[in-house]
């Protein structure tokens, strides 16, 4: 007796959050397994925080699907395969999708779960409302790819997604060799919205990235040094004016 | 004015092309006339010539007025050579066109044949090997040449083609003045009598299989076409299964019974032969096909082919591996079909110390799946690059160091921390690269903790054009 493909579909989709739920317990709580995950930028430049808090935290053996909306890369730059040794985290190869509408984009992430051939999606797109983001979570659990949206500060409204970041860039660590450089790369990341761990919804993790060992830890308030410098009293700055011309 | 062209009428009016507009009217008092368009009669002649591969598939267009088809081997589709030139002469009065057709074995000499023949009604048949024979009673201006040179033969005495068959070819060069005068008429004269080789550049690349399917009754709905399409895919991929390869492009026409025709033309990064794969492709654009007034001819070719070994199929699922290499590669078509083929990319590496050469997105290959990033000892990268280094103002300049405030997308920035540089010399045995200068990176840390890469464009003494002025180039995680 055959089972009919939607319960079939059912259970799997129960077997997979069955198994998802052992493992998100601690940080980062499921992010990036099956389902959408989001990392939001806090502010305007916090948009390459966000990019390394993905690539970091995700693991896959397969291909990858990047898709990149053509106004995100015009603003926030492309990305640099050299630029991160996190890109070892992805073990085959890369395929780049650059899109300039938002609908191609988001076309273009659920064709490349629908493929069966990658094993992440990731996508840079600048608004996804609630439709697009249950389309692709549902796409994700039929399939078995996970989906990581990378937003920009300006994302708004309501998400189906299993968990969202919101990312920020902290002052990078104390470089032990030189106190003038550049240290380790620090960022904030707060859990928004988590389905498989809402009790730990609100938290706010400060995390430092070892680019040498790969490895990303959470450090503890007291290891940042004095709270002024967090994000908390930020220095608000103001824009430059146009330069007035004859 | 001049007269540009000159229909039958008009030459029983002894009008002729170049005759000066007022001499015309003073033969033919009530001629009207009308500003010649030369690019829109190029493009008409163009879009013929499209419509024409329905023939042949080496179709060109040799000159402002004449399209060349090379037949070889295809008379025996239209029963002989005198019924193909019939039939396409009739398609062509079919939709309103004059046309004077001449085969015969070379270029040059259809060209003559078809211009200058005394019998033009019909298609002239010039037999194989009797192209000397037709040729010599044609004048010389029918060897293609140039206006001077054809007044030049002129002068010698010689009008006829024939004439200069028996004159030695030394002779000959040594009447001209210019050599290039004396070897365009060897040139013209050898090409048309097929001792020297001249080549016809098709318009269309020329397809390695091609699929041809004539509807008896022309076809206007869209469930038709796509029917069409059905057909001739499983026709031409069993016919590619047969002979082991695989293509890389496939076109599919569609020929109106008035003289258009529309085409799509996908490609795959590598050689496929999977029916289901190329119709999905081919379905993406199958609205563009526009039926008119009725397709009476579909074609489908393959192009850019590729010998494609049957691929045994793991029977264990276990040993597919998590790495499906053509499912992948599909998957990369698909996108690209919607999307546009310069979509689709992947990095590729380049040996170069130039930030913005060394890793670069290329249009999507599968060679580029064998490449490695070229490991260096470079200094720290940016995770993003911006496509553009953005010019930005800086305050509180030192020679030697990053500045202490810069003005990035007109917000101020206080710098606290900064390493570097990392000095970057400008690739000067490349032409592009005139008048680069050195760079100096620096990584540098704003007070928000912002980590952008900036680089000053020149050094402070370098005597290369004014003061450095500073950009930034990326932004570190």
């Amino acid at each position: 007796m055959a089972i009919p493909s939607h319960i079939s579909d059912q259970l799997v989709s129960l077997a997979r959050s069955v198994s998802n739920t052992e493992k998100a317990t601690d940080f980062p709580f499921g992010f990036g397994q099956i389902g959408v995950h989001e990392c939001i930028a806090h502010e305007f430049g916090d948009m390459t925080a966000i990019t390394g808090f993905a690539l970091t935290n995700v693991k896959s053996e397969g291909a990858v699907l990047w898709v990149r909306q053509y106004r995100i890369a015009q603003e926030h730059g492309t990305i640099l395969k050299s630029g991160s040794a996190a890109f070892q985290h992805i073990k085959s190869h890369c395929l780049h999708v650059k899109t300039s509408k938002r609908m191609d984009a988001l076309w273009a992430i659920e064709e490349g779960i629908k493929s069966g051939t990658v094993s992440l999606v990731i996508g840079e797109v600048d608004e996804a409302d609630f439709t697009a983001t249950r389309r692709l979570k549902l796409a994700s659990e039929r399939y078995g790819v996970p989906v990581v949206l990378l937003m920009p500060h300006t994302r708004e409204g309501i998400s189906a997604c299993e968990t969202q970041w919101r990312i920020s860039t902290q002052p990078s660590a104390l470089n032990p060799y030189d106190t003038k450089g550049v240290g380790k790369s620090r960022w904030q990341a707060t859990l928004e919205r988590c389905r498989l761990a809402p009790e730990h919804v609100g938290e706010v993790f400060d995390l430092e990235y070892d680019d040498e060992t790969l490895s990303l830890c959470v450090v503890s308030r007291m290891g940042i040094g004095s709270l002024e410098k967090g994000k908390m009293s930020k220095i608000t700055r103001e824009a430059v004016p146009f330069r007035k011309t004859a | 004015m001049r007269v540009v062209v000159a229909n039958r009428i008009a030459q029983t009016l002894n009008i002729h092309a170049g005759l000066a507009f007022t001499d015309a009217r003073a033969r033919a008092p009530n001629l009207v006339f009308e500003e010649i368009d030369r690019d829109a009669d190029r493009l008409a002649l163009q879009k013929l010539a499209n419509w024409m591969v329905r023939f042949s598939p080496r179709v060109s267009v040799i000159s402002d007025d004449a399209i060349v088809m090379d037949v070889t081997g295809i008379n025996h589709l239209f029963d002989d050579e005198a019924s193909l030139g019939k039939l396409v002469q009739a398609r062509l009065s079919d939709n309103g066109y004059a046309s004077y057709i001449a085969i015969a074995d070379t270029l040059g000499a259809a060209h003559a044949l078809a211009r200058f023949s005394t019998k033009r009604e019909h298609a002239f048949i010039s037999c194989s090997g009797d192209e000397k024979q037709d040729l010599a009673g044609l004048p010389t201006r029918a060897l293609r040449l140039s206006e001077p040179t054809t007044q030049l033969l002129r002068r010698f005495g010689l009008t006829r083609i024939g004439q200069l068959y028996e004159l030695n070819r030394k002779a000959l060069a040594r009447r001209f003045a210019s050599r290039e005068a004396a070897d365009a008429v060897v040139l013209r004269l050898d090409q048309a009598l097929g001792i020297r080789h001249e080549p016809i550049k098709p318009t269309i690349a020329e397809p390695e299989w091609v699929m041809r399917l004539p509807c008896p009754e022309p076809v206007a709905a869209q469930e038709g076409v796509e029917y069409a399409l059905d057909q001739l895919l499983s026709q031409l991929c069993r016919k590619l299964n047969n002979h082991g390869v695989g293509a890389r492009d496939f076109y599919f026409y569609a020929f109106c019974t008035d003289g258009k025709s529309s085409h799509i033309r996908v490609s795959s990064a590598n050689a496929v032969r999977d029916t289901k794969h190329i119709k999905r492709l081919l379905k993406e654009h199958i609205d563009t096909i526009n039926p008119g007034f009725g397709i009476d001819m579909f074609m489908l070719a393959a192009a850019r082919t590729e010998s494609l070994d049957h691929d045994a199929r793991p029977l264990s699922a276990e040993m597919v591996g998590n790495f499906d290499e053509e499912a992948f590669i599909r998957l990369a078509d698909r996108l690209a079909v919607r999307l546009g083929e310069k979509a689709v990319q992947m990095p590729t590496f380049y040996q170069s110390h130039v930030p913005e050469r060394a890793e670069s997105f290329a249009k999507f290959d599968t060679s580029l799946m064998k490449e490695e990033s070229v490991s260096s000892n470079a200094g720290p990268r940016p995770l993003r690059l911006f496509e553009t280094p953005e010019h930005v103002e800086v305050m509180a300049e030192v020679p030697d160091g990053p500045p202490a405030r810069l003005i990035w997308r007109r917000v101020m920035r206080k710098i606290v921390r900064a390493d570097g540089p990392e000095r970057i010399a400008p690739e000067w045995w490349k032409l592009s690269e005139k008048g680069a200068r050195a760079r100096d990176y620096y990584r540098i840390e704003d007070e928000e903790g912002y980590r952008y890469w900036i680089y000053r464009n020149g050094l402070y003494d370098d005597n290369r054009g004014g003061p450095p002025q500073w950009y930034v180039h990326g932004m570190f995680t």
